[in-house]
């Protein structure tokens, strides 16, 4: 009977080593950061240690999952665990003000300066309280739509209000 | 010989393109003055014309979008008693609200939300991330995770731009190349023709169907991502049905309620989302005396 060659017990080793590389290849898993607060953090607790703050449309990639959390890595290297609730699977179309609309402002800049330059904290700018004037809009109604613009909340009241309702990432 | 104004109309179309991808409208102006400056005043009306007609065909910027959208929510509260100004109730609307709108598709501007001193039941959202409930929806929901799906259900209005759309077509309709805030302010009549035409359709008539399911569909997935129970909005839907059952009159600018509850059904069956519970009563109980 012929012997097997000698160089069979490495080939066979080289081609589980490439089915083993392919099949991890074909398991790799892309998500995106889908909020516009997100935290990367140790483990896959709410109360573990952040390792960085994710920007909203960021790519990850999936390392693991248990339960609501995914083991992931960073395109700068960072390794954690995010909530899953906190990605997609595609890209998130938004997240900046279209390219498109921001060439429209170029090419109306030079008139539009003057307009949005005394619209600052409050909702009405010359536009609207120039529409406000024309309709008979009552002052009752427009300083309304001034306070609703102007209503502050930032982020982190709005992070500890989801920790207080245990919602997301703070469910136990 | 040809003059350099006939080197300038070769070049008009290159100028054009340059200047749309660079983002330069300095490239139109510095034309527009070389045009002027050799005696071809039709010419330098020909560039600034071309720089017009791109404007118009582009997009609605976010500062132009803050006028359309503080217009339009002008006519909301007129139209609906005024905004309810309870302390605690609008604090807690704009939590949820909010974070609601950090799981969004365009979570990058500021979302305000605000009570609307009306019995009817309904909600409204305009452009630039003004939110509105009435007080009469309001009474109708029984729970924090009932509430983060109508606002979902609006923030994704805004996030979609639905009725920033509403105008484009009423621009074209009326036949204004651009509907920017340049043109309105020296055009004041023309603006206050687009936003009674967005604010006609966003109150009176509705938005298109397709639209209000997206505004379902989407609106139950934002608030499924901050943690709500997903089946949460089905209830409410179903609620509001067995109300008024499927009278379009009562509320008007919406689809149906059947066709709505079956869109968000087919959602929740796509992910394969299961009930949680997390609906958080006890915390919208406490403002609940406040609506």
């Amino acid at each position: 009977m012929k012997r097997p060659s000698r160089l069979a017990a490495p080939l066979v080793t080289l081609l589980l080593l490439n089915l083993c590389l392919l099949t991890s290849v074909a398991l790799a898993e892309t998500v995106f950061v889908q909020s516009k607060t997100a935290k990367l953090r140790s483990g896959k607790t709410s109360l573990d240690s952040v390792v960085a703050d994710l920007k909203f449309g960021e790519s990850l990639e999936v390392l693991g999952k248990e339960g609501n959390w995914l083991e992931v890595q960073t395109a700068r290297g960072a390794k954690g665990w995010i909530f899953a609730g906190k990605t997609t699977p595609t890209k998130p179309a938004g997240g900046e003000d279209d390219v498109l609309a921001k060439l429209g402002k170029s090419f109306r800049r030079t008139e539009a300066e003057d307009v949005t330059a005394s619209a600052g904290a409050r909702g009405l700018d010359k536009v609207s309280e120039g529409y406000a004037n024309r309709v008979g809009i009552t002052q009752q109604h427009r300083d309304a739509i001034d306070r609703m613009a102007a209503y502050r909340i930032s982020d982190q009241e709005v992070e500890d209000f989801l920790k207080q309702g245990r919602l997301g990432e703070y469910a136990q | 010989m040809r003059s350099k104004a006939w080197h300038l109309i070769r070049l008009l179309p290159v100028l054009t393109i340059i200047g749309l991808w660079s983002g330069c409208a300095e490239i139109q102006q510095v034309a527009e003055e070389q045009a002027r400056r050799s005696g071809d005043e039709r010419l330098a009306k020909i560039i600034h014309g071309s720089g017009t007609l791109v404007s118009g065909l582009l997009p609605i910027s976010y500062e132009e979008e803050q006028s359309i959208g503080a217009a339009i929510s002008l006519q909301v509260v007129a139209r609906y008693g005024g905004v309810y100004d309870q302390p605690d109730l609008t604090r807690y609307l704009n939590l949820v609200g909010r974070a609601v709108a950090l799981t969004c598709d365009r979570p990058d501007i500021p979302y305000h939300f605000a009570v609307l001193n009306s019995d009817s039941i309904n909600a409204f959202a305009a452009p630039a991330g003004y939110v509105f409930v009435t007080r009469g929806l309001l009474k109708q929901i029984r729970n924090e995770a009932e509430l983060a799906a109508v606002l979902g259900h609006e923030i994704a209005h805004v996030s979609q731009k639905h009725i920033l759309e509403v105008v484009q077509r009423s621009k074209r309709l009326a036949g204004v190349s651009e509907a920017g805030l340049a043109y309105a302010h020296q055009n004041p009549d023309v603006f206050k023709n687009l936003i009674d035409a967005a604010a006609k359709k966003l109150l009176d008539e509705g938005l298109d169907q397709d639209k209000e399911l997206e505004g379902d569909s989407l609106g139950e997935v934002f608030a499924a991502r901050v943690g709500y129970d997903p089946t949460a909005y089905v209830t409410l839907l179903t609620r509001l049905r067995a109300l008024k059952g499927d009278d379009r009159a009562f509320f008007k600018t919406h689809p149906n309620f059947s066709t709505r509850i079956h869109a968000v059904q087919q959602v929740i069956q796509t992910q394969g989302w299961k009930p949680t519970g997390v609906l958080l009563e006890n915390r919208f109980a406490r403002v609940r005396g406040k609506i």
